[in-house]
């Protein structure tokens, strides 16, 4: 069986910075697969490069057997590939359920009751049914953060990609989230999540890669990555807590 | 809203049967059975105004229901897809000159409209491949572009009458009665039919894309939405339409010119009419075009004044009212006949769930939502 996703020397910059150099990684379906590294690693751009939203210049992108290359993000989405946005894009104009309802029929493909018993659930798993009537414009961030998820879920996604949906959260917000992502996962949903919050990742993946300089610097358990030398070099001198919790 | 259902009282993540507890209903704060009567009754009132309103107020109507055929196509490119176009003079004169040519080819001039119609549509087709390939201000330059291009291809057809044009054939032999009633209903079934396509497009999936694309268009993508594709299908309805007004006019003027059918002015107009009446709702093209012929018909006499106060509407509505007077209306009132919001109802929840508070929620500009939902059982 082929891996869900794979990426092969998967290539991109921008003019002098390099943000993505030979990447190369498998994602196994269903997996839950963490991703650290400092700021400006080229995280966010991965996940551009996966969800369509940048074009690499050299390499591919293969999903469930298939180069997806040429596909758009739109084309990607309805292959099955979900992703939040680190920055949360609700349509402002629209309620929670309308935000939800749109990744179900489109994402999705679902029609009528069909798509509407699918939002209802997505929002259920996200714990936003009781907002569903309300504007997005209104949320406040951690539900801004949870409608991303809800709006990724309700696409029916093989694979999740989570863009930091725990930062700028609270201790139990974070537990929610970290809660609902893992409810997803054991539904079958591979898992693979950006986020600055260690603790949050601990808590839901088995297997943590560290991105520095568009490269992989380490791949392993979570444990053994954060124990790493070439991990420690690279987060030397910053804030981040890289204590793995007892 | 009020938050009265916490986070605690949400059972913890289980298989759920959304489908059996959740109820979705589209509706405003109206009730539900007002739109298709008030709908119904128009379209009656309509119908019967031939009997009795003379020959010179059934031609009015006619202009009228050409106006607002076109303002509300402009409304779905510009209030609902994002695409600014002041080229739809190109699909006016295209619907006109299908008229024509049908009806030299031996065809019944009012039979030939939704042909030509449909002709304007494929045209609108490789249209968009150009155009699209453009945004904003550029897209709404190119779009004048191609209808100036359109009116000079046409222009030096002498086959259909160059740059003079040429009187459509098979309308004279009727009576001026009979003709007068003939475009009249010609008309009422064009703009009946515009309004009810683009109410149930905007409600449609294709609608929902629309206001996700106009909030979000990278969020609406990532969600799967196809942008292009749904700008593309309305481009095309709106050429359709804008082609059967065309249409109309070359019925109903038993003649078309170039310079005419192609003119700009008829952009202007439908511009006119949705900015003044509020664009982005279909309430709007409707307001703004009854505004638009009540001015003229009051100020025609006045020669340029006429022009000065409609430049000067336009300007101060779209300093203190950009969403037009229907806008303010439904600021003040939150009334929407035509209501496109999705509204979530919950049949059933625990026994020990407190009762789902309900409040209105202003800030949906898809037909008001209201009420709150409770956690689903």
């Amino acid at each position: 069986m082929p891996p869900l996703l794979h990426l092969q020397d998967l290539s991109k910059r921008f003019g002098q910075v390099v943000i993505a150099d030979g990447l190369n990684l498998e994602v196994e379906p269903g997996a839950a697969v963490g991703i650290v590294g400092p700021n400006g690693a080229g995280k966010t751009s991965l996940f551009g490069l996966i969800s369509g939203d940048l074009r690499p210049d050299h390499g591919a992108v293969r999903f469930g057997g298939r180069t997806i290359n040429r596909l758009d993000g739109a084309a990607r989405c309805r292959a099955g590939i979900g992703r939040t946005y680190q920055v949360p894009r609700p349509f402002e104009g629209l309620t929670v359920f309308e935000n939800v309802l749109l990744a179900a029929q489109q994402g999705a493909g679902a029609k009528k009751n069909a798509s509407y018993a699918l939002a209802g659930q997505a929002l259920f798993r996200a714990r936003l049914s009781a907002e569903a009537n309300r504007s997005a414009a209104s949320l406040g961030l951690l539900q801004r953060k949870r409608l991303e998820v809800a709006r990724a879920l309700a696409s029916r996604p093989r694979l999740l990609l989570l863009d930091e949906v725990a930062g700028g959260l609270t201790d139990p917000e974070v537990r929610e989230l970290v809660e609902i992502v893992r409810a997803a996962n054991a539904d079958g949903v591979a898992i693979v999540w950006i986020e600055h919050v260690v603790r949050a990742l601990m808590a839901t993946v088995d297997r943590l890669v560290c991105l520095a300089g568009g490269r992989f610097i380490a791949d392993g358990t979570p444990t053994d990555v954060l124990a790493s030398p070439a991990v420690r070099e690279v987060y030397l001198g910053t804030a981040m807590d890289l204590e793995v919790p007892a | 809203m009020s938050t009265t259902v916490t986070d605690a009282t949400v059972p913890p993540l289980a298989p759920t049967t959304a489908s059996s507890t959740l109820r979705v209903v589209r509706a405003s704060r109206l009730p539900n059975w007002l739109t298709p009567i008030l709908a119904a009754a128009g379209l009656g009132l309509l119908a019967f105004l031939p009997a009795f309103a003379p020959q010179s107020e059934t031609a009015l109507f006619v202009n009228v229901f050409v106006l607002l055929t076109m303002a509300l196509m402009w409304n779905l490119l510009a209030g609902y897809a994002g695409m600014v176009s002041i080229g739809q003079q190109a699909f006016v004169g295209l619907g006109a000159y299908g008229v024509l040519i049908f009806a030299k080819s031996g065809m019944e001039p009012v039979a030939s409209l939704p042909l030509a119609a449909i002709a304007a549509a494929i045209i609108a087709l490789p249209v968009s491949l150009l155009v699209f390939r453009l945004r904003g201000g550029y897209f709404a330059i190119a779009t004048w572009v191609v209808a100036d291009l359109a009116m000079q291809v046409i222009d030096s057809i002498s086959a259909v009458g160059g740059g003079t044009g040429e009187n459509v054939p098979g309308l004279s032999s009727l009576s001026p009665a009979a003709f007068g009633r003939v475009t009249y209903f010609a008309a009422l079934a064009v703009v009946a039919l515009a309004l009810a396509a683009s109410y149930g497009l905007l409600r449609s999936r294709l609608g929902l894309v629309l206001a996700a694309v106009r909030d979000d268009e990278v969020g609406a993508r990532s969600a799967g939405a196809r942008v292009m594709r749904a700008r593309r299908i309305v481009f095309v309805v709106a050429a359709l339409g804008c082609g059967a007004a065309g249409a109309l006019l070359a019925v109903s003027q038993l003649q078309v010119q170039p310079a005419s059918v192609f003119n700009v002015q008829w952009s202007a107009e439908m511009i006119f009419a949705t900015l003044i009446g509020g664009i982005g709702t279909l309430e709007g093209p409707i307001l703004g075009t009854v505004i638009f012929f009540v001015l003229q018909q009051n100020l025609a006499n006045d020669g340029a004044w006429y022009l000065i106060i409609f430049g000067s509407l336009a300007v101060l509505i779209a300093i203190w009212a950009p969403k037009g007077i229907f806008g303010l209306i439904d600021r003040r009132f939150a009334i929407s006949l035509f209501p496109l919001g999705h509204r979530v109802e919950h049949l059933s929840r625990p026994a020990s769930a407190p009762p789902a508070p309900v409040a209105a929620n202003p800030t949906s500009s898809r037909g008001g939502a209201v009420g709150a939902a409770g956690p689903p059982a």
